[in-house]
């Protein structure tokens, strides 16, 4: 377990932005103009907005995919097919 | 019985080996891992490996339960607990997701069999996340950084109590698997609902000319 290891607690203000530009490629604002420093916050903020995006959608997919599971209840071919594919 | 000189070489080769991996790994460790993970959620391999284990999720909830409205919140949980397994439990997101889960599943299950083994099982999940969390906000100290540190802490499971610098590795990686399993799950829809779709179209497969 990683978390046990006593790791160095001294980060370097380098590091964290490392790591803050590596979450920035993630992010699907692709205006990397300059200011990389001075936007931390919004980043931070960007990145919250965007997580929470990303947990409506797999929301929205899931009520689809219980939809399309409930059609398959159904008998129909396709419901055939997927209970198929499903079983 | 003294048999520890006849214990399989291979299991000690493997160990030190691991021994060897963990001590050289230990400075540039955060790095090095912040930089493999999140780059294998874009592999076609990770895409498949939660594309089968979605879908054995998803056979599991068709067996269980069948009332219409908790359906939705159990793909979705059942999608999110396949992910953390995807992810091999090398991070606290998907630790605390499998722990939750673990835990409500212990819940249920104790209050049928009285097990005594369950105090042991509790401590596990619970000793880790505690073990976890290091002394907080070590690098956010501005206020409004802070302030948003801790609502990331909030969106991401298990990363509450975490260090600034280890919570944006655990954002990193947890995004990069949010996006794998949009993709995985808008794949598995297209291709269900496509199925359903001709099926009740009209039928027959005459193509147009």
């Amino acid at each position: 377990m990683s978390s046990r290891r006593s790791r160095a607690t001294t980060v370097s203000e380098e590091e964290i932005n490392e790591l803050i530009s590596r979450l920035q490629t993630l992010l699907p604002n692709a205006g990397r103009r300059g200011g990389n420093q001075a936007s931390a916050t919004k980043l931070l903020k960007e990145t919250c907005n965007y997580i929470k995006s990303l947990h409506r959608e797999v929301d929205d997919l899931s009520d689809r995919l219980s939809d399309l599971m409930a059609t398959m209840d159904q008998n129909s071919p396709g419901a055939e097919i997927i209970r198929s594919l499903l079983r | 019985m003294a048999s520890t000189s006849s214990s399989t070489p291979a299991v000690e080769v493997e160990a030190r080996r691991r021994k060897r991996k963990r001590a050289a790994g230990a400075e540039p460790a955060a790095a090095e891992e912040a930089d493999a993970q999140p780059s294998k959620w874009r592999t076609r391999r990770e895409h498949e490996i939660y594309s089968s284990k979605l879908l054995e999720a998803i056979r599991l909830v068709r067996a269980g339960p069948s009332s219409a409205p908790p359906r939705s919140r159990a793909v979705r949980e059942a999608a999110d607990r396949a992910l953390a397994v995807a992810a091999r439990g090398r991070t606290h997101w998907s630790r605390a997701i499998l722990a939750s889960r673990r835990r409500r599943f212990q819940a249920a299950h104790r209050a049928r069999l009285r097990a005594p083994a369950s105090p042991s099982s509790r401590q596990g999940p619970a000793a880790s996340a505690s073990a976890s969390s290091s002394p907080p906000c070590e690098g956010a100290s501005t206020p409004p950084l802070a302030r948003k540190a801790k609502v990331l802490g909030r969106l991401v499971p298990g990363c509450r109590k975490l260090p600034f610098p280890t919570l944006l590795a655990e954002t990193t990686d947890y995004i990069a698997a949010l996006q794998m399993q949009v993709r995985a799950m808008t794949a598995l829809a297209e291709a269900l609902s496509a199925v359903s779709a001709t099926s009740s179209g009209a039928g027959s497969s005459s193509s147009p000319a």
